[in-house]
């Protein structure tokens, strides 16, 4: 699993790469060509959107999210426990609840053929990207 | 409902829940047992929140920092900045002000600045004799300015969650950015005086000029980023890409500091970075949204009403609650919460938001090196090796300096809004 992770994070950050060069691109064609690139904004914002989900799941795998962990730190240690099993419990639920709704709702883009307007990608891949994210979260908890 | 939006995610934050899991039980626990909604109102907010092309410019701005921050630029601020003030009591202390600032133009991520301009600085202001605790105090309040100086990643953020531009936020906050430079400048000097602390060489133009040749590279940066976005050439999300691209060239082609590895590395860093932040972003989303079908914003503008009280006593007011939040949550996560239900009441009270945009961001960055919790005490503690006590000694003076600009930053919005009219000439 952390070869996997480690996969990830180096194609999120060439993705990221390309979306630099991509919106790079479109300000020198404007001014020179006088042309940008259909659908580039678009692109740049899927993968922005595949940062955000499928780069919360390498921050869960890290136990890394931000949090406000303060008070908590001077709570008795099997307070401590019981507080950490109570929220491997709650991120399985509410992971697992968002998962099945980004899933169906990504399908019912696949099912009615739904494309972008501009660079007509598949809207079930941007979609499916988060029902991804949260597989991750909910498969980093699990594992760890 | 209050069960939902109000008693069960203040108690997850309290219990050291992770952000996003907190706002994310608050929507899922209010859509399952108290709305009747489709449960696809879920995703389609997630989804809603981060599809946006404004938003691009978080994770391309935190990439610019981050190539930047990685090679020399830091020291060749340094030795243009020491030239440029010559002999003035204080001058390394100055010198350390001045870098922090020009470094904030580049990054707007103020850890960074603690820890690049803080390991160029402290051995410096150690061979000169500054006692620790002014030193340590100095480094860790300085990069504050970073959130309020452009390009500040939190003004983006509350730009996405007040529905204001982000280029006139940008304007907004240069002036008050300049403000608290000069007044922690002032009492540098001032303190350096008291002490006798040696006042550096005097300026020489040859010198001057040498560093600039050094420096100029890194100081293109924040030209084309404010002189791009207010010289009408590109949005505030096309100039972080193209801050991005000269930050690749200069510190890879120009200063061969980096190559193609590190390039990627610095992205793999800005992916993580984006994944802490955007999942925020997108469970604040569903939040606030729920917050507005349940009316709860119009509620408190209408007790607000009620009680009658003035817009100065509401800033007043909301400072105290900023400054308390502050000091226990990262501004991001503070301008994700609490934007929704202060932007209502804030503009009941006939405020500008572009103001108030400026008010949040100087709170929250005196949240950042407030004791006990500020995240910049702890990486100067990691980065720096400083001890804790001596940091938090050190630290009281600039505080209440920081307070002090935050009164008038709060009571006198010309401060703020002359920048709008000066860049955008509005």
């Amino acid at each position: 699993m952390n070869a996997l992770m480690k996969v990830l994070e180096r194609a999120l950050a060439l993705a990221f790469i390309f979306a630099v060069c991509l919106n790079f691109t479109n300000v020198i064609g404007r001014y020179v060509v006088g042309r940008s690139i259909a659908g580039a904004d678009e692109i740049q914002i899927y993968i922005m959107v595949a940062m955000a989900f499928l780069g919360a799941g390498l921050v869960a795998w890290r136990r890394n999210h931000l949090r406000m962990d303060i008070l908590v730190r001077f709570f008795p240690q099997p307070t401590q426990k019981a507080l950490r099993a109570l929220e491997i419990g709650l991120v399985v639920l509410l992971a697992g609840f968002t998962l099945m709704q980004s899933a169906r709702y990504a399908w019912q883009m696949a099912e009615l053929g739904r494309a972008s307007d501009m660079g007509s990608i598949p809207m079930w891949i941007p979609h499916g990207v988060v029902a991804v994210g949260f597989a991750l979260i909910l498969a980093s908890v699990l594992r760890k | 409902m209050s069960f939902a939006l109000g008693v069960l995610p203040v108690a997850l934050l309290l219990l050291g829940f992770p952000i996003y899991i907190v706002l994310l039980a608050a929507v899922t626990v209010a859509l399952v047992f108290f709305m009747n909604v489709p449960f696809a109102a879920l995703h389609q907010n997630l989804f809603g929140a981060i599809d946006a092309f404004a938003l691009l410019a978080v994770p391309f701005f935190i990439y610019a920092g981050e190539l930047m921050g990685r090679g020399s630029v830091a020291s060749r601020i340094v030795d243009l900045v020491q030239a440029g003030i010559g002999r003035l009591p204080g001058s390394l202390g100055v010198t350390t002000v001045g870098t922090s600032a020009i470094f904030g133009a580049i990054s707007g991520a103020s850890a960074a600045t603690v820890a690049t301009v803080g390991k160029a600085m402290l051995p410096a202001m150690r061979r000169a004799n500054y006692p620790e605790p002014f030193a340590a105090g100095l480094i860790t309040a300085v990069g504050a300015i970073d959130i309020i100086i452009p390009p500040s990643i939190p003004m983006i953020v509350y730009g996405m969650a007040a529905q204001e531009s982000v280029p006139r936020l940008y304007a907004a906050g240069v002036l008050p950015g300049l403000l608290i430079a000069g007044m922690l400048a002032a009492y540098v000097v001032w303190y350096s005086k008291k002490h006798g602390f040696e006042s550096g060489t005097p300026f020489s133009a040859a010198v001057f000029f040498r560093s600039m040749y050094r420096g100029i590279w890194a100081l293109g940066a924040p030209l084309i980023i404010l002189g791009g976005i207010y010289g009408g050439v590109f949005s505030p999300t096309e100039a972080a890409a193209v801050a991005c691209v000269y930050a690749a060239l200069v510190t890879w082609l120009v200063f061969r500091e980096l190559g193609w590895r590190e390039v990627v590395e610095a992205a793999a860093t800005t992916v993580l970075f984006t994944g802490q932040v955007l999942i925020i972003v997108a469970c604040a989303g569903v939040f606030a949204w729920l917050l507005t079908v349940n009316q709860v914003p119009a509620a408190m503008v209408a007790w607000l009403e009620s009680m009658n009280i003035s817009n100065w006593e509401l800033l007043l007011a909301i400072n105290v609650v900023l400054l308390a939040v502050g000091c226990f949550l990262d501004p991001l996560s503070s301008i994700l919460l609490l934007t929704p239900l202060l932007i209502p009441m804030v503009k009941a009270a006939g405020i500008d938001t572009v103001h108030f945009g400026v008010v949040v961001a100087v709170n929250l960055a005196i949240g950042l090196f407030h004791p006990p919790f500020g995240i910049n005490i702890f990486v100067a503690q990691s980065t720096l090796k400083l001890k804790l006590e001596v940091i938090y000694r050190g630290i009281v003076p600039f505080i209440f300096i920081y307070l002090a600009a935050l009164m008038l930053i709060t009571y006198v919005p010309e401060i703020s809004l002359a920048g709008v009219k000066l860049f955008l000439r509005i």
